[in-house]
């Protein structure tokens, strides 16, 4: 494959059960929508090739579970993010009190090196239901929230409609590449087992 | 080799002890030798080669060496082979393991059929099949002697080659369905797949000897591993499996053909992919029980006497595992499956108890039915716990005819029942991947009170698939690798080797039981078809031949893309979305027999792998409740 130079960034996406994740991913990577969407069982991921400052990148989207009860399978699933997007739905006011939730259990399980600077973006997904009608989680609320967790990227997006999906992953992108350290960190999928071990270590460390 | 090993004592009291427990289990199904010992006055020993060696183990390492003999008595022909007391390779080898393998004067009216294994390199073997079906595990000429074996045979008795295979010599009665049998027993295909060529009128013993170098050595070694774990439980086996076999329409052809399709090589440029210590595609032909069709309406009748009782479930369950459930008769029969009409039960019996747990059901339903809105508000448990639900039902097989549509009746049943059950079982609550198991039972029961007994007799077995510490899955993912480790060790290192030793590429498999394996943006497709996903359900809760043959089918399946995986080096990311694509590429009834031939396989060995009280095995303090469900475990 061509494409295996290319330095891969890796996303994480989480929030509570229905708030569109796998809705957000597809509208992304295929600009699909379906409402017929089955809940995520385990993990699924999609990629894109993207292109930034003209050189290629490989997003690696990671659409999970949002059952709480499955949050124990994320040690296998988050480790090597480069950025964790934490949506929830602005007509249901628990998921977006459930952000702090994830947001901790992800810095738990992920336990990146820089938990205090590590790229979160969050996204108020279904703005779209209801014209609007429906919304309990006000811009200014989500906003607030944000600010008070280190300034995260603030979206409001409709995954059914396409709306601002768009702008919300080249930012999601951007932050995820601020994230990841130089040239050296290229991972080819083609490596022998010693070279592998060496990059593990160095993940670590870094 | 090993000449400090040889002291036949063939003719001292341990011998003599040693055939009279001997011919028990290896003979067991053949009645006919059990009487018919050789009289030493008339015999005459017209063959004898010493170091004639069996492999019990999956390791060539641990053998078992003897004299084989062709003893000639009136007319009649026999064949014995005795281990050697007092010397095995490994002391783990008991006596009774050795007792196990001693082949007693067998008779050659018993025997049906040698087939003779004379590869370029290594040891040469013979494997001896019986009329009755069984075969003993292969004997290798440790020191030659193997053509001189069958000429003697020969001398003796009728023997004619197999029209289909060279190597296959049969005696006696060759227009015998067995011969289709013989002619798909490759066991080591590994010999002949290899470069090596197979000459198969060369006795060859000398080359080894002479020119085996250390190399050629670990090469053989390699090759016998590769076919010695057949042997191992070729004992334990064959009796049941193998017999049965006989009895049946083979679809071997079709088999070899579709195996053939299978991809097996790889990018040739690439480093070689340890190959299969199992070659399973090849086994199964041989150990796995062709399927059969579904179980119908009259057949079904058979199983039942007068009053509507099942007479013999294991009987039922096994007829079942092989075939599965004609359509019509699902409603009837799943839930006496699933143990919710307990099997013995009458016809009347089982339309009593069923408005008695109607009422039940309507009892439990209407305790969340009954909450008033104003409840609901202060009840922030119950709402979230419902709109779950609401989410998941309205997501749940809605391209499926009975789910489809706005509005539909049945999705509402789906929430009701789902609902009902998360107040049912309170503590477990609701959790992702419980719409999934109930939609099937609600689509064969179509009605609500009956589908929830179902569901909660499902629940008692896969529960712990949901618990909120996950332990159940954690077990089952854990048993999964140690059967990776013991029925693949190449793809275990490999797992290994990239960190994917968790197995949580498997995680929707296990959780769904193999339930939409589709994308989940591919919506329309789908793994199984729907009812080929009910056929493997029924089988898989039949518990025959473990209750754990799921974690064999995903080995099946594993190992159907072992060369893939490790071909493209595959490292957890890829290996997931590998896992997570095979969608519409598993075939039920090929895997399922690839399961069963792993399972057998496995045997005891793949028990306790499997931790005790893994799902969907019941919790270990509750076994006693559960008695009849022992025989299948």
């Amino acid at each position: 494959m061509a494409s295996r130079r290319r330095m891969l960034l890796k996303v994480i996406i989480l929030g509570d059960s229905g708030v569109g994740k796998t809705s957000l991913m597809n509208q992304y990577v295929n600009r699909k929508f379906s409402n017929q969407y089955k809940a995520t069982i385990g993990a699924d991921f999609l990629t894109k090739e993207i292109q930034f400052e003209d050189r290629l990148f490989t997003l690696q989207i990671w659409d999970t579970a949002g059952q709480e009860r499955f949050q124990s399978l994320g040690v296998a699933f988050y480790r090597g993010a480069d950025c964790c997007v934490l949506v929830h739905d602005v007509n249901v006011m628990k998921s977006f009190e459930s952000l702090s939730n994830w947001r901790e259990e992800f810095l738990i399980q992920a336990s990146p090196s820089d938990p205090e600077n590590f790229p979160f973006v969050v996204l108020g997904n279904k703005i779209d239901v209801d014209g609007g009608n429906s919304r309990v989680v006000s811009e200014k609320k989500a906003k607030a929230w944000c600010a008070s967790k280190g300034n995260i990227p603030y979206f409001e997006t409709s995954a059914k409609e396409g709306f601002n999906v768009e702008a919300a992953f080249e930012c999601i992108a951007k932050n995820a590449l601020k994230n990841e350290p130089e040239e050296e960190m290229y991972i080819p999928d083609t490596i022998d087992v010693a070279r592998e071990r060496q990059q593990k270590s160095s993940g670590c460390e870094c | 080799m090993d000449e400090t090993e040889i002291h036949d004592l063939a003719d001292d009291a341990d011998y003599a002890a040693a055939s009279q427990q001997g011919s028990s289990i290896m003979s067991g199904n053949d009645t006919s030798n059990q009487n018919n010992p050789i009289d030493p006055e008339n015999a005459e020993t017209v063959y004898m080669k010493d170091h004639v060696t069996i492999h019990p183990s999956q390791y060539a390492t641990v053998r078992i060496s003897g004299r084989l003999k062709l003893i000639k008595q009136d007319s009649l022909l026999f064949m014995s082979w005795m281990p050697y007391t007092g010397q095995t390779s490994n002391a783990r080898l008991s006596d009774r393991d050795k007792n196990l393998y001693t082949i007693r004067a067998v008779s050659f009216a018993d025997i049906r059929s040698i087939r003779r294994h004379t590869p370029a390199i290594g040891w040469q073997y013979v494997i001896v099949v019986l009329s009755s079906g069984l075969a003993y595990p292969p004997l290798y000429f440790y020191n030659g002697g193997l053509r001189e074996f069958i000429a003697t045979i020969k001398q003796h008795v009728f023997i004619a080659r197999s029209a289909e295979d060279a190597n296959v010599f049969l005696v006696n009665n060759f227009q015998d369905p067995l011969q289709r049998i013989l002619s798909s027993m490759e066991l080591p295909r590994a010999l002949s797949s290899s470069s090596f060529t197979d000459s198969p009128f060369s006795d060859n013993q000398e080359r080894l000897e002479d020119g085996g170098s250390r190399h050629k050595r670990d090469i053989s070694i390699q090759v016998l591993e590769k076919f010695s774990l057949v042997t191992r439980f070729a004992r334990e086996t064959t009796s049941q499996l193998f017999r049965e076999n006989l009895f049946d329409d083979i679809g071997t052809n079709e088999n070899k053909k579709n195996n053939q399709e299978r991809p097996h090589e790889i990018a040739s440029n690439e480093a070689p992919i340890p190959s299969d210590p199992f070659e399973l595609d090849k086994t199964s032909l041989v150990w796995g029980k062709p399927r059969q069709p579904p179980l119908g309406h009259e057949e079904w009748a058979t199983f039942l006497d007068s009053e509507g009782r099942v007479e013999d479930l294991n009987a039922l369950k096994k007829r079942i595992f092989y075939g599965g459930v004609e359509h019509s008769i699902r409603k009837e029969i799943w839930p006496i499956l699933l143990g919710y009409y307990a099997y013995d039960s009458t016809y009347i019996e089982r339309q009593h108890f069923m408005a008695v747990k109607k009422s039940e059901y309507e009892i439990i339903r209407n305790q969340w039915q009954s909450i008033s809105p104003e409840q609901a508000k202060r009840f922030s448990k119950f709402r979230d716990r419902k709109s779950l639900i609401e989410k998941d039902v309205v997501r749940t097989d809605r391209s499926h005819p009975f789910y489809e549509g706005d509005e539909n009746p049945n999705v509402d049943l789906l929430h009701n029942i789902l609902v009902t059950y998360s107040f049912y079982n309170f503590d477990l609550g609701y959790c992702q991947g419980m719409s999934d198991l109930l939609s099937p039972i609600l689509f064969i029961m179509e009605d609500e009170s009956e589908s929830f007994w179902c569901f909660v007799s499902l629940m008692e077995r896969l529960g712990p698939n949901f618990n909120r510490d996950q332990n159940g899955m954690h077990s089952q993912l854990f048993a999964l690798s140690k059967l990776v480790e013991l029925l693949d060790s190449p793809l275990h290192s490999y797992f290994k080797q990239k960190d994917c030793l968790n197995c949580f590429f498997c995680f929707r498999w296990i959780l769904i039981q193999f339930k939409r394996q589709a994308k989940t943006f591919s919506y329309n497709t789908k793994e199984f078809e729907y009812d080929k996903l009910l056929r493997l359900w029924e089988v898989l809760w039949t518990h025959y031949p473990s209750e754990h043959l799921h974690l064999y089918m995903c080995i099946a399946i594993l190992k159907r893309n072992r060369a893939k995986i490790m071909g493209e080096k595959m490292g957890f990311d890829t290996l997931l979305q590998y896992i997570n694509e095979l969608s519409g590429q598993i075939e039920v009834d090929g895997v399922l027999r690839e399961a069963e031939a792993l399972c057998v396989c496995a045997g005891e060995n793949g028990v306790a792998a499997i931790p005790p009280g893994t799902p969907p095995s019941l919790p270990v303090e509750d076994e006693s409740i559960y008695q009849h469900d022992d025989e299948v475990l």
